[in-house]
């Protein structure tokens, strides 16, 4: 275990589009980050999926890296943030928000799968390099980033919160 | 330079109160993507952009204070948001790149 009280910096900061598609079949839903310079659009087969193209928005994607320890934390899982605004009394995320009290925000980190019938998520190591990225930065004591992975909402394709995305940007009505 | 100083010297228009503090530096985007890995904490952001995840960006990144140009205003929804955050929000009649003059001069960089 790392004794390094880590400074964290972000890397491999990447441009692109997260590409939101879901399957004709089943309904289920999922999303990715290309880094084309277009979203990919085709409608594809894996498996038994049918998926079909639902949307996209510019995206950034990035890893962190500790300044001190050379630590590098892959956060490729990450599909995105959302600060959550949650408060259905059966949610862990709600109840998170509620026990932080004022002052604290809680941003839900939202992985590929809102499933997660595969059983993977945001990595803890990347919600705890998330949480701790985002807290050095501020200067407010009274101020508290909570980074919680998807997994943790009652239902993530339900879930009250502001997703950090740039929906619509490259649209002209 | 403190951020009263900023709207007197500028000619901002406040949509809310604000905490007047020192800007630690300006950092001008209209994407919120960009936002989180370029803004940074105690400065004044310069955007085009009304969205509610504006402040949702701005609020992880702890901006102090957000600069609407061409004269936009948000949504009284984002108001609320941000008075919620303790970030203040002014608009300026200017565009982004007089609004960018005025800073640079103003030195604020």
């Amino acid at each position: 275990m790392s004794t390094c009280s880590h400074r964290w910096s972000m890397v491999n900061i990447q441009n692109g589009y997260l590409v939101v598609e879901g399957c004709r079949q089943c309904k289920a839903r999922a999303s990715f980050f290309s880094a084309e310079a277009s979203p990919p659009v085709d409608d594809y087969q894996d498996g038994e999926h049918y998926w079909t193209y639902l949307g996209s928005s510019q995206a950034v994607k990035f890893d962190l890296a500790c300044d001190e320890c050379g630590q590098v934390v892959d956060l490729k899982t990450m599909m995105g943030l959302m600060l959550s605004t949650c408060n259905e009394p059966d949610c862990e995320v709600a109840r998170i928000a509620a026990e932080g009290g004022r002052g604290t925000w809680v941003y839900v980190a939202f992985c590929a799968d809102s499933t997660h019938a595969s059983g993977r998520c945001v990595s803890d190591e990347g919600i705890t390099a998330l949480g701790e990225y985002f807290n050095a930065n501020i200067n407010d004591p009274n101020k508290k980033i909570v980074v919680v992975p998807c997994r943790k909402c009652k239902n993530i394709d339900t879930c009250d919160g502001i997703v950090i995305a740039d929906t619509g940007l490259v649209d002209i009505y | 330079m403190k951020i009263s100083e900023l709207v007197e010297k500028a000619g901002l228009r406040s949509l809310t109160d604000y905490k007047d503090q020192e800007i630690a530096g300006v950092y001008i985007s209209d994407m919120v993507s960009d936002i989180i890995t370029g803004a940074k904490a105690d400065g004044i952001l310069v955007t085009l952009q009304t969205h509610k995840s504006l402040i949702a960006a701005a609020n992880l990144v702890d901006v102090a204070a957000v600069v609407f140009v061409r004269g936009k205003k948000p949504a009284d929804d984002v108001v609320q948001l941000a008075k919620k955050a303790g970030i203040g929000l002014f608009t300026i009649d200017t565009d982004t790149w007089s609004f960018a003059k005025k800073l640079n001069e103003l030195g604020i960089k």
